[in-house]
């Protein structure tokens, strides 16, 4: 029993990091089509931001995090005007964005391994390497503080959407593009703020991913397959189903790897993928809403 | 004869593509039920979308109370007065009623008396308060339509226009919808309405205006077009029978 607690809670603290790390994609999918093949890199891009401000100046990962939001929130600003702005009133958009995003990811990795090389990193604040004990049940404080901190940030951002004038405008345009462009929303706004509120939240995901996991440039291509199909199984553009999807996969990754092993921990998410897209395609919640 | 809105020769299209527009006129007399009509793809739907500036006009003019609405942007001519509720994609299903008619008055500068809108709304329209907090997209088509309409209201409109409210309803339904649209035009908002349905559509409006090719026939009191051999031609068999 304790074993399974244990397995249960290491799952749990996981799945938090991850809901933050896919709840920018889904926003980003859910406002602009973008299917953002680059999230993962930019996420690992906050996670350098981090280690460099722990290594240079000492300054904790979790305080770097709004610096690091910010900073990738720019870069978001950036690679919209310069990348999708144009794209975004094209029929193949969403085809589109797929590739150009495959692309970025690209150069981005590229661009990492440059300035920083291919060696493994690590934050290390001392958290990271501690521990409560409750009985014989661990609870690693980094995987804790990181799921704590990622599940305030989604409320946060659940909040923002749910109640603020700006956030109606997002979710209006989410559901009905034309509509909320009837009523006088400014989509081409809205679609630029989400954006860099989605690769914003890339960057706040980086700096938990910088003590939580080691990470090199490349690694990004590993998230891609997981963070896809938490955004696959949640329903594309569901915010809401991302978190779900994140705790049900890391919690069954989690006893997967407990009783079969590592390597078959990190299939359990390519098989969810799969499996989602030829059983359920709309995932958990993407029930088609009846307009007729 | 001018009217409150004016669409003289428009000629509009999407994007780069063709002109589907091509001649469009029309001439929308204040606190009357407009009818347009015309077959499967004579540019109904894209009249609409070029007076709310979803689409350039790239010839002719558009002028509401004798000003010109060329270039202006969907929610300037939004505030201006004039409400389209577009063919069957008008609400956010996700959104609960009561945030599809919060969003109704987003563009409200002063959104003080909103809740207070919404409030009358769901008081003359109980169906929507009974269902205040149910997802819209989980309502059946009639109770959609009457939201999407009802929406409307929230901005005290000079014009709305519809874009085939009936499309789908039983036929009782329709029936609700178009006393809804009466109830409208009573109360002094200018109707302009799109139906695929000639007899239907033209029997509830009116004044009719015929659309083919993109171009307006012809125009004329509701119950002259109705009547009118041109539209037996135009329909050959088909709609007139319903
Ligand atoms: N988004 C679009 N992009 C390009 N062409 C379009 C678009 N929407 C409509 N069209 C074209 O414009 C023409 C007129 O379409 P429109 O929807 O205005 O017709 P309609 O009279 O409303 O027909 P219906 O009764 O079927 O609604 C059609 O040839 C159609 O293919
Ligand atoms: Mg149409």
């Amino acid at each position: 029993m304790a074993e399974v607690i244990q397995i249960l809670i290491l799952g749990m603290a996981l799945g938090g990091v991850y809901a933050l790390m896919g709840s920018g994609l889904s926003l980003v999918f859910g406002v602009m089509r973008i299917v953002n093949l680059a999230h993962p890199v930019l996420i690992m891009a906050g996670a350098y931001v981090a280690y460099w401000a722990a290594r240079l100046y000492g300054i904790d990962p979790l305080l770097t995090l709004p610096i690091a939001a910010v900073i990738l929130a720019a870069t978001g600003v950036i690679l919209y005007k310069l990348v999708f702005e144009r794209e975004a009133r094209s029929a193949k958009y969403s085809e589109m964005t797929v590739l150009l995003t495959f692309a970025l990811a690209m150069v981005l990795e590229g661009a990492l391994g440059t300035a920083f090389t291919n060696t493994q990193r690590v934050t290390s604040p001392d958290y990271a390497t501690d521990a409560f004990f409750i009985g014989d049940i661990f609870i690693p404080k980094g995987q804790l503080y990181a799921g704590i901190v990622s599940l305030a940030i989604i409320s946060a951002l659940a909040l923002f959407l749910k109640y603020s004038r700006f956030g109606y405008a997002i979710r209006a345009t989410t559901q009905n593009r034309e509509a909320a462009e009837l009523l006088g929303v400014n989509v081409n706004l809205v679609g630029l703020v989400s954006f860099a509120i989605g690769i914003g939240l890339a960057g706040a995901a980086g700096s938990l991913v910088s003590f939580v996991f080691s990470f090199f440039p490349a690694k990004h291509w590993e998230w891609i397959a997981v963070l896809m199909s938490l955004v696959v199984l949640g329903g594309m553009g569901s915010i809401f189903g991302t978190v779900l999807a994140s705790f049900i996969l890391a919690v069954v990754a989690a006893f997967i790897g407990a009783y079969f092993g590592a390597t078959w921990s990190t299939l359990t998410f390519f098989v969810a993928l799969f499996v989602v897209l030829l059983v359920r395609p709309q995932g958990i919640f993407g029930e088609k809403p009846e307009l007729a | 004869m001018s009217g409150l809105l004016e669409v003289s020769n428009v000629v509009a299209g999407y994007g780069d593509g063709p002109a589907i527009l091509d001649g469009a006129n029309l001439s929308v007399q204040p606190g009357k039920v407009h009818c347009i009509i015309g077959p499967n793809g004579a540019g109904k739907s894209t009249l609409l979308k070029t007076i709310v500036g979803m689409l350039k006009i790239r010839q002719g003019s558009v002028t509401f109370k004798g000003a010109s609405l060329k270039g202006k942007r969907p929610d300037q001519i939004l505030r201006r007065g004039i409400c389209f509720v577009p063919q069957e994609r008008a609400l956010f299903p996700k959104m609960t009623v009561r945030e599809n008619l919060r969003m109704g008055g987003f563009s409200l500068a002063d959104k003080s008396n909103l809740e207070k809108r919404i409030d009358e709304i769901e008081e003359r329209f109980p169906i929507l308060g009974e269902r205040r907090d149910q997802h819209a997209g989980t309502m059946s088509g009639g109770q959609q339509q009457t939201l999407a309409m009802a929406r409307t209201l929230i901005l005290k409109p000079e014009i709305v226009m519809l874009d085939e409210p009936s499309l789908g309803l039983a036929p009782k339904i329709v029936k609700e919808v178009f006393s809804i649209m009466r109830l409208m035009a009573d109360e002094g908002i200018t109707i302009l309405l799109v139906e695929q349905n000639a007899m239907m559509g033209l029997k509830h409006a009116d004044w009719g205006v015929v659309l083919d090719l993109g171009r307006t026939l012809f125009e004329g009191p509701a119950a002259e077009v109705l009547t009118d051999p041109r539209i037996q031609e135009l329909y050959l068999g088909g709609k007139k029978a319903a």
